[in-house]
C-alpha cells in the first residue's frame, strides 16, 4: 500500500487540479440527466396520488415501513461512511479509506437484501407489479394498482442505482488497494461519491412517498 | 504517518441526518391528517439539502457546478409543478353522454 505511482494529470489537462474540476463537472452534468429521470417518475407519483390520495393511503399504510425505514438508514450511514472515506484519502489515509469504501460497498449490499426482502413478502401476499396477484382481488379501490406499480418500478430503478453504485466503488477500492489512486487523484473517489451519495438523496425522497405519509 | 481525525462537518452532518430520520419516523405514528406527506417531505427536503451541501460538497464548489443542478431543479419544478395543477384541477370525464340514458352503476367495473 505504501509505494503509489506517480500521478500525471491526462494530456490535454494543464494539471491534476483542471482535470479534477472537469471530472467533477461531468458528474454533475450527468447526475442533472438522472434527476430528470426520476423526475419523471415523481411526477407521475404526483399525478396518481392526487387522483386516487385514498388508494394510495391504503398502500402506503400496507407497505413494510419497518424494513423500508431500516434501509434508509442503511443508505444514510453509507453515505456518512463514504464522506469521510473522501476526507481521509485527501488526508493520504488510503488505508483508512479503503476499510471506510468497503463498508460503504458492504451496506450497499445489505440494503439490496433488505429490498430482496420486502419484495419476496409483497410476492407472498399477492402483490405483483401491474395489479396483477390475489391482494387485488381482494382490495378493490380504484389507484392500488398504480400505487405497486410505481413502487416497484421506482424502487427497482433505485435498486439498479445501488447496484451500479456499487460496482463503481468496487473498481475504486480496487484502485486504491492497488496503489494507482491516492491523494493527489482523490478527486476520482470524490467522484464515485457524489454517484453513491445522489442514490442516497433519491432514497431519501422515495421513503416518505412510499413508507410514511 | 499521524492518525485520521475525523472530519467535523461529515461527523456533524451524518448526526442531523439520523436525527431527522429518526424524527420523521416518529411523526409518522402522529395522525397529522392531510399535512402528514407534506411534513414528510419538507424533512426529506431539508435531508437532501444536507447531503447535497455538506456530502457532495456543493457548497463549496464553482459556479458551474451549481447552475447545473439549479438547471436540473428548474426544469423538475416546472414539470411536477404544471402535473400536479393540470391532475388537482381537471374537470372529472362526463361518464354519460347527453341525451343517453345513466349507465347501471352495478354493471361498472371497480377496477
Amino acid at each position: 500500500m505504501s509505494s503509489s505511482i506517480p500521478i500525471r494529470p491526462a494530456e490535454h489537462f494543464e494539471n491534476l487540479e483542471r482535470q479534477a474540476h472537469a471530472a467533477r463537472l461531468g458528474m454533475w452534468v450527468f447526475l442533472a440527466t438522472e434527476v430528470l429521470l426520476f423526475g419523471a417518475a415523481f411526477a407521475l407519483f404526483a399525478t396518481y396520488q392526487v387522483q386516487f390520495p385514498h388508494a394510495f393511503k391504503l398502500g402506503v399504510e400496507h407497505n413494510t415501513k419497518v424494513l423500508g425505514s431500516l434501509n434508509t438508514g442503511v443508505l444514510l450511514l453509507s453515505s456518512t461512511l463514504v464522506a469521510t472515506g473522501v476526507h481521509a484519502l485527501r488526508a493520504g489515509h488510503r488505508k483508512v479509506a479503503s476499510w471506510l469504501v468497503t463498508a460503504t460497498i458492504g451496506l450497499g449490499l445489505v440494503f439490496l437484501v433488505i429490498k430482496g426482502i420486502e419484495y419476496g413478502k409483497h410476492f407472498d401476499e399477492g402483490i405483483y407489479p401491474g395489479g396483477a396477484g390475489h391482494w387485488f382481488a381482494e382490495h378493490h379501490d380504484r389507484g392500488l394498482a398504480e400505487f405497486w406499480t410505481l413502487y416497484f418500478g421506482m424502487t427497482a430503478l433505485h435498486a439498479i442505482h445501488v447496484t451500479i453504485g456499487a460496482c463503481v466503488l468496487g473498481a475504486l477500492l480496487s484502485s486504491i488497494l492497488r496503489g494507482r489512486l491516492g491523494q493527489e487523484n482523490a478527486h476520482r473517489l470524490e467522484v464515485g461519491a457524489i454517484y453513491w451519495h445522489l442514490v442516497d438523496v433519491i432514497w431519501i425522497f422515495l421513503w416518505p412517498l412510499f413508507y410514511l405519509a | 504517518m499521524s492518525s485520521f481525525a475525523l472530519p467535523k462537518t461529515v461527523v456533524r452532518t451524518g448526526l442531523a441526518l439520523f436525527v431527522l430520520w429518526a424524527a420523521s419516523f416518529g411523526l409518522s405514528y402522529v395522525h397529522l391528517g392531510s399535512a402528514s406527506l407534506l411534513v414528510a417531505l419538507a424533512i426529506a427536503a431539508v435531508k437532501a439539502a444536507l447531503v447535497v451541501m455538506f456530502f457532495m460538497e456543493l457548497l463549496h464548489e464553482s459556479l458551474s457546478m451549481k447552475l447545473t443542478l439549479a438547471a436540473a431543479g428548474g426544469l423538475l419544478a416546472i414539470l411536477i409543478g404544471l402535473m400536479i395543477a393540470d391532475a388537482a384541477t381537471r374537470e372529472p370525464p362526463p361518464l354519460v353522454p347527453p341525451g343517453y340514458p345513466a349507465p347501471d352503476v352495478a354493471k361498472i367495473p371497480s377496477r
